[in-house]
């Protein structure tokens, strides 16, 4: 027993060091002075450290053009695929109509059609409709993938709502409509909020439309802002890390609100890995 | 008067509120796919209309050296992510399991690298296995593991193990978590019974464990497999592909041949290449998740 409880922690202290590290470079890095990083000097802990790569992000390097036009696309996608999926979901799940079960395995398809396997068939249709090359073009490319996404989850989320008290209110003269706006959404808010909060990170950690789309200097986002930080073969690793670490601010909060939404999430395979 | 049953107004408000997500998929997904099928049988040059020529862009990428070099690749990427993802996943599942405290923390931890961007994931890679600066090769010299830095990224051979490692750190915690969470619904009875019977815990995993939580197993390798081979973003930051070709994935590949070089119809068979893998990986999860749910 002894040496099987030693055993389990001894990998859980393995793993964990391995998770571990890889961050710890992205904080320590972000905190040396370009001489430590180009000289391996006080490799492991930044001695003496400093803030400079942070304030250099703001104010020589276009990190806040970055942030706008990945907030901004972020939070419009995720509201428009909220409010069609959401709709989408209801009709799928409390609505009974011919076609019913051919849509919702349409959905699912949908869902798990990789986005690798996508772009460039999606970045031709962009082209045909003379639509590229703007912050519009993202905010109706993420929903490929988010509308499936919320429709898939809420479905879940509304079949643990209990039919009665929707009846309930049909009894008492609502409208199927008011029935759904007045009973079932304030419901289904968590689920809402949840799906909302995927869909934000979902968006802004993307990265492969973002690359393709957008042409134009002045509206790249932030995960294609990173990317084009290394130039050539000398990259300014100390400003570069400086700016993952604060990428990955957003979504580290949101996460530790999602935590347990994602574990139930998971399990039903409506979140992919 | 009123000349619509309740079931009429049912139905008309089901394809109301179903409409708009049929609209967007199939303005934005349905069509452009369909059209990249068709695409893919036609040649365009610059300055010309396209002409239908048939099969012949997919002859063209199976005769390619070049081609069949990234198909290996994506292979040897998919298969060698998802087998240490496997392995690591249910030591961390294993190891997490029946622990009371401090569980929900250190999942919460653990399951980090899966939410931070992957161009983040992917960058803090390529700077840990730097070839002069990295930590990964300070470290190695620092303790006299090796005497000059191991080219992890500019070695044909080391490459595509690499990129692996990088894909593999950004994706086991979520392997790991989901298998914990279906262990956690197996009932303690089995467990119980077997330890009457004198099973140990290797008797216990294999016929008491796995059967339970295969079914989770199998759609989260499924899920998993089918992102995998269309992966982008790792390699297009770490390698663009290279050194050479070492590490060409298909996606990376339809890039180079769509963005990079405007040879579309090539760059729409080059995506539709994992196409009949794809579909059938898909037709798996959509069947398994059915079952579940009934």
């Amino acid at each position: 027993m002894r040496g099987a409880t030693l055993a389990r922690w001894a990998v859980l202290a393995l793993i964990l060091a391995i998770v571990f590290v890889p961050m710890y470079w992205i904080v320590a890095t972000s905190f040396k002075t370009g001489r430590q990083i180009l000289l391996s000097e006080s490799v492991y802990v930044p001695r003496p450290f400093t803030v400079d790569n942070y304030v250099y992000l703001f104010e020589e390097s276009r990190f806040a053009l970055w942030i706008r036009n990945s907030a901004i696309t972020a939070i419009a996608s995720t509201l428009l695929s909220l409010a069609i999926g959401t709709a989408g979901a209801y009709s799928l799940t409390r609505l009974s109509f011919p076609g019913r079960r051919t849509f919702g395995a349409i959905v699912l398809i949908t869902y798990l059609v990789p986005p690798g396997l996508m772009f460039i068939p999606l970045y031709r249709t962009f082209i045909g409709l003379g639509y590229t090359n703007s912050l519009g073009t993202l905010i109706l490319a993420y929903p490929t993938f988010l509308v499936p996404f919320v429709t898939w989850l809420l479905m879940g989320f509304f079949r643990s709502i209990p039919r009665e008290l929707e009846e309930a209110a049909l009894v008492d003269g609502a409208t199927r409509l008011q029935a759904m706006v007045r009973v079932v959404l304030p419901l289904a808010a968590p689920g809402l909020l949840a799906a909302g909060l995927f869909c934000f990170t979902l968006s802004w950690n993307e990265f492969l439309y973002a690359l393709i789309f957008i042409a134009d200097d002045s509206l790249k986002t932030l995960p294609v802002g990173l990317s084009e930080f290394v130039v050539s073969d000398f990259a300014f690793w100390g400003q570069l890390m400086a700016a993952a670490a604060l990428a990955s601010l957003p979504v580290i909060v949101v996460y530790i609100y999602l935590h347990k939404y994602m574990v139930q999430g998971l399990t039903a395979g409506a979140v992919k890995g | 008067m009123n000349v619509l049953t309740d079931r009429h107004r049912e139905r008309l408000l089901g394809y109301a509120l179903i409409a708009p997500v049929a609209m967007f998929l199939g303005a934005l997904v349905a069509y452009p796919f369909l059209s990249a099928i068709y695409l893919s049988l036609t040649e365009k040059t610059v300055g010309y209309p396209a002409h239908f020529v048939g099969l012949r862009n997919y002859e063209a990428l199976l005769e390619s050296g070049r081609f069949r070099i990234v198909a290996w690749n994506s292979a040897a990427f998919t298969v060698g992510s998802i087998v240490v993802k496997l392995v690591i996943g249910m030591a961390m599942a294993l190891a997490l399991h029946n622990v009371v405290r401090g569980n929900q923390f250190i999942r919460g931890i653990l399951l980090l690298p899966w939410v931070i961007p992957t161009v983040v994931i992917a960058l803090t890679w390529k700077w840990l296995m730097d070839l002069f600066r990295g930590l990964i090769n300070v470290a190695l010299i620092d303790v006299g593991a090796v005497r000059s830095g191991v080219h992890w990224l500019g070695d044909p051979t080391l490459a595509m193990a690499s990129v692996i490692t990088a894909n593999v750190w950004r994706g086991f915690p979520f392997f790991g978590v989901s298998f914990l969470a279906a262990m956690q619904t197996v009932p303690q009875e089995l467990y119980d019974a077997a330890a009457v019977d004198g099973a140990g815990s290797w008797e216990k995993f294999w016929r008491i464990t796995l059967p339970s939580i295969k079914g989770v197993v199998a759609v989260v390798t499924l899920l998993s497999t089918i992102v995998t081979l269309n992966d982008f973003n790792i390699v297009y930051i770490m390698t663009r592909g290279g050194p050479g070709a070492a590490t060409h994935i298909f996606a990376t590949y339809s890039y180079e041949l769509g963005i990079m070089s405007q040879r579309w119809g090539l760059a729409m068979a080059a995506s539709m290449a994992s196409l009949p893998l794809v579909a059938l990986l898909i037709v798996a999860v959509v069947r398994y998740l059915h079952r579940e749910e009934e």
